[in-house]
């Protein structure tokens, strides 16, 4: 390396420095961190309690920990519903909003503006909606002679909380359209000149031209799904009867509320894992049908 | 050229320099250099939390002054996990205001430090205090907190819908005049009260169990602990307690599990300090509350607390509460005998570990204990007092015209509050779990309570394994040391 090239380094780090330094102190630390504190029982009290050593014992709590296996569940369940529904509805919007149709910048801003509304804000909103008695949903279905719904029953509170997910998908929305506009026009109008009507275009022409971007928000939901957090606590706090027990309300209330720093932690990593193993698929899975032009 | 950027660049240091160096908060001017500043976090926020400002403020303009201590008040939510993370980070408050479930947990885990000295120095003792809460602030023989307000819990029920429905409780040989006085009476009161909607959905409801912020604490009615001290077991699965959740069951066998599950989710247990607290709406006509009811009354639904006169002049009257829709009565028992029995819940003043101002954030905690100070905080609170001695004038003037009654609850020899276990939290939680198992799910109770038996007890034996080992190693440390 010349003289010059590493004064230039050195300039580089300087000017990187606030967010090396951030990084380094605010997450790559912890995360380390809470590596070890995954071994040990850990309280997070005074300075002078240091974190005991209790080698893979939290690990093998959780292996017979009732609670951990029913949030796991929970949480997989809420994903299987959250992600496609998630996928399927902005995927569509973003199709339907793409079309050059009138009053088009009005729709594409009542879709998005939902993604701005605060989540503690968005579930008070829905709390009422959804609300037995006076809520939005019941008012509509009683005045059809229809008895209401409990939307937050043990039954149907997973759905409904799925269902309020797909509220909040404009950002998702507004990386498809994105996408939508790099769909090479050429490519359309050849298919449309080879007969293809408009499904055949989107099946075999907009999709696979679009498959990366898909790709790109699905590991993104399923990294979003896996640690939802803020409108069940909100919400539902898990009940009723831990039907909304997400894992990582688990790890909060275990951390903080339970003060076993160390067996959060033990909960943390096991959910990376979960979340790695589960993006590896997708990586795996989009040899066959992300196309990258 | 290359040095205008320079000295651009140099000045762009020393400002983030400065800004590091002189950018802390300042002391504020007002307070006199020689003060103790006490830093006191708390977790009232709106009313409670002006109403305890009020406090300080004549802590610092009285006692303050004379003893050179200054209490900047801090009004936050999640006080708890606030403490706890500045508690860990070395720089805790002076005074942390949190709750009685905190008490055994924090003081287990050498978060908070013990108060016996200087609460003796300051004259508050044992005999100075109701047992139920002096003994909620104990941990292993040791004092850790002191209260700031209590809470007694008591039966609110509704004497409108009562005296409406007079004929049919009077036809099922119940009278409408008076408060139910045994379990199985308030069951019968409640079944004839219920009205149903269409869609066979509850309209209002007599009573519900599951709408009960104190499901936990349910078998105290039953005469049976939660955990006995002595063998350092739980007792979830002793007979009177299975039969407490037994009885949380039997409501949704007699009203369904459905139509109560709706009446909850349209009328939150949280929502008790809005309108839509279903008491207030004569739609739950029995409610286990604490005596901040009354406050919500009087916000909420003044017509429920009717007395033509104006409300400041009230307590002048001999008989006001004649013309009041509510009442409170003692939450009866499911034994005969058994009388009076109430859980007593309390906001607890405590002192982090590692303040460096121990002596001084005492001052104030020993100020909000005096008689005077103690009896305005919870007549602001609209609460009972935790001293044994009481002033004529603060059953009096109280904003809650029953707080006799809760006064009595304090002081009865069948008061409880949350059991001396550092992993209370989790066993809160754990029991409304099996609440709602058993009421939403028609779960066996003895198998849900065996079950919840088994893994609690196994938690608690290893805390206290853990915390033995613990020991263990700061006893060598501290050998260690001594021999260097």
């Amino acid at each position: 390396m010349t003289r010059e090239q590493r004064r230039n380094l050195l300039k580089g780090l300087a000017f990187c420095s606030p967010w090396l330094l951030g990084f380094l102190l605010f997450t790559a630390l912890p995360i380390a961190l809470s590596l070890y504190y995954s071994f040990c029982d850990y309280a997070l009290t005074a300075p002078d309690r240091a974190p005991v050593w209790v080698g893979i014992a939290n690990y093998r709590q959780l292996w017979g920990d009732e609670l951990f296996w029913k949030a796991l569940g929970t949480t997989f369940r809420y994903a299987a519903m959250a992600l496609p529904a998630g996928v399927l509805v902005s995927l569509g919007l973003a199709l339907m909003l793409n079309a050059n149709i009138r009053g088009q910048t009005i729709y594409r801003a009542v879709i998005f503006l939902p993604s701005l509304v605060p989540a503690t804000a968005a579930a008070m909103l829905w709390l009422w909606m959804f609300n037995g008695r006076f809520g939005l949903f019941n008012n509509l279905l009683e005045r059809l002679g229809v008895g209401g719904l409990n939307w937050l029953s043990t039954d149907l509170a997973l759905p409904s909380l799925a269902l309020m997910s797909v509220w909040g998908v404009g950002n998702t929305v507004v990386i498809y359209l994105a996408g939508l506009q790099d769909v090479p026009r050429e490519l359309l109008e050849a298919a449309e000149i080879d007969g293809a009507d408009r499904f055949g275009r989107l099946v075999h022409v907009t999709l696979p031209m679009l498959s990366p971007v898909i790709f790109f928000n699905l590991v993104m939901a399923i990294i979003g799904t896996f640690s939802v957090l803020t409108v069940p606590y909100i919400m539902t706090r898990g009940g009723p009867n831990n039907a909304t027990y997400f894992y990582t309300m688990y790890g909060y209330d275990t951390a903080f509320t339970y003060l076993r720093m160390g067996y959060a932690s033990a909960l943390a990593w096991v959910q990376l894992l979960i979340i790695m193993a589960l993006t590896a698929l997708a990586f795996w899975s989009a040899r066959k049908w992300v196309h990258y032009v | 050229m290359i040095w205008v950027k320079r000295i651009i660049f140099a000045l762009l240091i020393l400002c983030g320099i400065a800004f590091v160096i002189y950018g802390a908060p300042r002391r504020d001017d007002k307070i006199p250099a020689d003060f103790v500043v006490i830093r006191y976090w708390e977790k009232w926020t709106g009313n409670e939390g002006a109403q305890m400002q009020q406090i300080v403020d004549d802590f610092n303009r009285t006692v303050g002054r004379e003893k050179k201590i200054f209490v900047r008040y801090m009004s936050m939510s999640n006080v708890d996990k606030k403490t706890l993370v500045a508690i860990s980070a070395g720089v805790p408050p002076d005074i942390a205001g949190m709750w009685d479930q905190q008490v055994a947990q924090f003081a287990a885990l050498g978060a908070i430090e013990p108060l016996d000295e200087l609460a003796t120095a300051h004259g508050i003792t044992e005999q100075t205090y109701t047992p139920v809460y002096w003994n909620g602030c104990r941990y292993d023989g040791k004092l850790y907190a002191l209260v700031s307000t209590p809470a007694a819990i008591a039966l609110h029920y509704n004497r409108k819908v009562f005296s409406e429905n007079a004929a049919a409780l009077r036809a099922a040989g119940l009278d409408p005049d008076r408060p139910p006085r045994t379990l199985e009476e308030m069951d019968r009161y409640a079944e004839i009260l219920t009205k149903r909607g269409p869609f066979g959905r509850i309209d209002r409801a007599g009573y519900l169990p599951l709408q009960s912020w104190y499901v936990p604490f349910t078998s105290y009615w039953f005469g049976q602990e939660i955990f006995d001290p002595k063998t350092q077991k739980f007792q979830l699965d002793a007979p009177q307690f299975i039969r407490a959740f037994e009885w949380i069951q039997s409501y949704s066998r007699k009203m369904g599990a459905k139509p109560i599950q709706d009446f909850i989710s349209a009328h939150p247990q949280d929502n008790f300090d809005t309108p839509q607290n279903p008491f207030l709406t004569d739609t739950l006509i029995m409610q286990q509350q604490g005596p901040w009811q009354a406050n919500y009354i009087d916000h909420l639904n003044p017509s429920m607390s009717r007395v033509l006169v104006p409300k400041d002049q009230e307590p002048t009257l001999p008989r006001r509460t004649d013309n009041y829709s509510w009442a409170v009565a003692p939450f009866p028992s499911a034994v005969p005998g058994l009388e009076d029995v109430s859980f007593c819940s309390f906001d607890a003043l405590m002192i982090p570990t590692g303040t460096k101002h121990k002596n001084e954030a005492f001052e104030f905690i020993a100020y909000v204990n005096r008689q005077n100070v103690c009896e305005k905080l919870n007549m602001l609170h609209c609460k009972n007092t935790q001293l044994r001695s009481v002033s004529r004038n603060f059953i009096a003037k109280h904003p809650n015209p029953y707080i006799d009654v809760f006064q009595k609850l304090a002081a009865s020899p069948n008061a409880r509050g949350v059991p001396p276990v550092p992993i209370w939290p989790q066993v809160a939680k754990e029991l409304n779990d099996a609440g709602q198992a058993v009421a939403l799910e028609n779960a066996d109770p003895r198998e849900v309570l065996t079950r919840a038996q088994a893994r609690l007890q196994a938690e608690y034996d290893r805390f206290r394994a853990i915390d033995l080992k613990r020991r263990e190693q700061q006893q060598q440390q501290h050998q260690l040391a001594q021999r260097k």
